[in-house]
């Protein structure tokens, strides 16, 4: 479904992903591990083209997508969320979600998939009228991937979605990543947190500095202790 | 009575000026240095296509807030798109003043030097109200001020265009994940700020005539506003317009004639040192909350 290969992207004249390769292929759920400046949020703002590539090819379902803008991909079914979820403060629960559905046009749409949404958030449509930045931390990660599925996502990317929350929301994150994975949405997501994020995995890869360092099997990763203490600190 | 209402005229164009400024500063942070040009465009066209293509009030109108639209987009364009990187650094500000500076420059050579009396609305009709003439002029100048002002307060906050204006003055690129072309939404927000200059100019024009020098004379009071109401601040720019409309009437009374603008610069300075963030963000009007409205 994904395929990235040679990526290599760069701020100015620093490079800081060199030369990538992965793939990600329909229904599976994939994680890239990797520490704090790794290069993860570059790269998934790469693919849903918010920075350019300096070189290599990304590919959607057979495309080349790498010169592609933002609301372009959302169109054909790519959605990210954003690290530190990035809601919008200022406008209602409610509105942070009709935002998500901003290219839909068919009001039918919106709607229902309005209701599918406050039912799997109960939390969300009791505060529909609520300023977004009044939610607690998890309820604003909630809210960030209920308005990216506003728009029927066939991949959605999530950049750490378990920063700056406890463990216990962590956990409810994960459990519904699972669940939307289920219900057919391809995931790819980035994380430090490596424990949570590789027992619902199908592969994941290693990134350090910039370079793929290792790719497997989620399990295999998560049970392997060289790893976890080369790359990912304790787990 | 008629002292009043000529400074609520006065006030709701200048408000108006400031929407207008504030429309595109509350999307990008980008102070619009032309808009005075853009202002005077509106007025010195209008007045052209009335008194030389004979056209009538509505149609010179319409004329003139598509050549505005069309001028604010170029400006946008040229000065911000190309020339001025919005994100990464200040240089619109020199971009866009040398915008101004053509578009000054072209009007000169265009209209000429002289100032031009511009016709009033209703050929200057006054009506009695209790016991003062008031020319219908004026009346409309407020009243179409505040049509604006609503109209332009439901879109902001009621349909779909509104919400992502206002997503993309807090956060451009999260907007952008939304689907939302972020620079478009900017466009038109220049496109739309370009609309409301060519009216205010145009219902300005009767009282100061129509000439190139509009820019300064008109548009400095346009940027004293926004200031006073604070910068960005949609609704704060209508307290602004006012109030520097009433500012300038009692300086008026009683100060002679040539210092009346000097008094409401004094007195936009102050409020601009002590407010920097307009008259709206004064604890009086915020109860507790921590900032006047963002848009
Ligand atoms: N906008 C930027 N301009 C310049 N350098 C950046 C920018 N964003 C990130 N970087 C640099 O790129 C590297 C990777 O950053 P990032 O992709 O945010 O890492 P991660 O998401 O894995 O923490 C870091 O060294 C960071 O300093
Ligand atoms: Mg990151």
């Amino acid at each position: 479904m994904l395929q990235v290969e040679n990526l290599t992207i760069g701020y100015g004249k620093t490079e800081v992903v060199h030369n990538i390769s992965f793939h990600v292929q329909k229904g599976e759920i994939i994680t890239i591990l990797g520490a704090n400046g790794a290069g993860k949020s570059t790269i998934l703002n790469t693919i849903v083209g918010l920075h350019q590539a300096k070189d290599g090819s990304i590919r959607f379902q057979g495309k080349e997508i790498s010169k592609a803008r933002p609301d372009q991909l959302v169109k054909q079914g790519i959605r990210l969320v954003p690290e530190g979820r990035q809601i919008f403060p200022q406008h209602t629960v409610l509105e942070n979600i009709l935002l998500g559905a901003y290219i839909e046009k068919n009001a039918n749409k919106i709607d229902s998939r309005l209701q599918s949404i406050f039912e799997r958030f109960p939390r969300l449509e009791e505060r529909k009228n609520q300023m977004g930045g009044t939610l607690s931390g998890g309820e604003q990660q909630m809210l960030a991937i209920a308005r990216a599925l506003m728009t029927d996502p066939t991949l959605l990317i999530l950049d750490e979605p378990s920063l700056g929350l406890a463990p216990i929301i962590v956990g409810e994150v994960f459990d519904l990543l699972k669940q939307i994975s289920s219900s057919g949405v391809t995931v790819l997501l980035v994380e430090q947190m490596a424990n949570s994020a590789l027992k619902i995995s199908d592969r994941a890869y290693v990134l350090e500095t910039g370079r793929i360092v290792l790719e497997g099997k989620g399990e295999e990763i998560r049970n392997n202790s060289d790893i976890a203490k080369a790359y990912l600190g304790s787990i | 009575m008629q002292e009043i209402v000529t400074a609520l005229a006065n006030g709701s164009i200048y408000a108006l000026m400031a929407l207008a400024i504030g429309i595109i500063y509350s999307t990008t942070q980008i102070i619009n240095f032309a808009h005075g040009s853009v202002i005077m465009i509106g007025a010195m066209s209008s007045y052209w296509l009335l008194s030389f293509a004979q056209m009538n009030f509505i149609t010179a109108m319409l004329l003139a807030v598509l050549i505005n639209i069309v001028l604010s987009i170029v400006i946008y364009k040229v000065s911000v798109e190309k020339l001025g990187d919005l994100t990464n650094n200040s240089r619109w500000i020199v971009t866009l003043f040398g915008a101004g500076i053509i578009i000054d420059n072209t009007a000169r050579i265009l209209f000429g030097t002289e100032p031009k009396a511009y016709p009033y609305l209703f050929d200057g009709k006054v009506i009695p109200i209790f016991g003062s003439k008031i020319m219908v002029h004026e009346i409309m100048m407020i009243l179409v001020a505040v049509v604006i002002g609503i109209v332009y307060q439901i879109v902001i906050q009621k349909t779909n265009f509104g919400r992502a204006v206002r997503a993309v003055s807090f956060r451009p690129d999260t907007s952008r994940l939304m689907g939302i072309r972020s620079n478009h939404i900017v466009l038109i927000c220049f496109a739309i700020s370009g609309a409301v200059a060519a009216i205010s100019g145009a219902l300005i024009a009767p009282i100061t005539f129509a000439s190139y020098t509009m820019t300064y004379s008109i548009g400095i009071k346009a940027f004293a506003a926004a200031l006073i109401g604070g910068l960005g601040n949609t609704k704060g720019a209508f307290i602004g317009g006012i109030s520097l409309g009433l500012i300038e009437e009692i300086a008026n009374m009683v100060v002679p004639g040539g210092l009346k603008d000097a008094i409401s610069f004094l007195i936009m300075i102050i409020v601009i040192i002590v407010l920097p963030g307009g008259i709206l963000s004064a604890k009086l009007f915020n109860k507790g909350e921590l900032n006047a409205e963002k848009v």
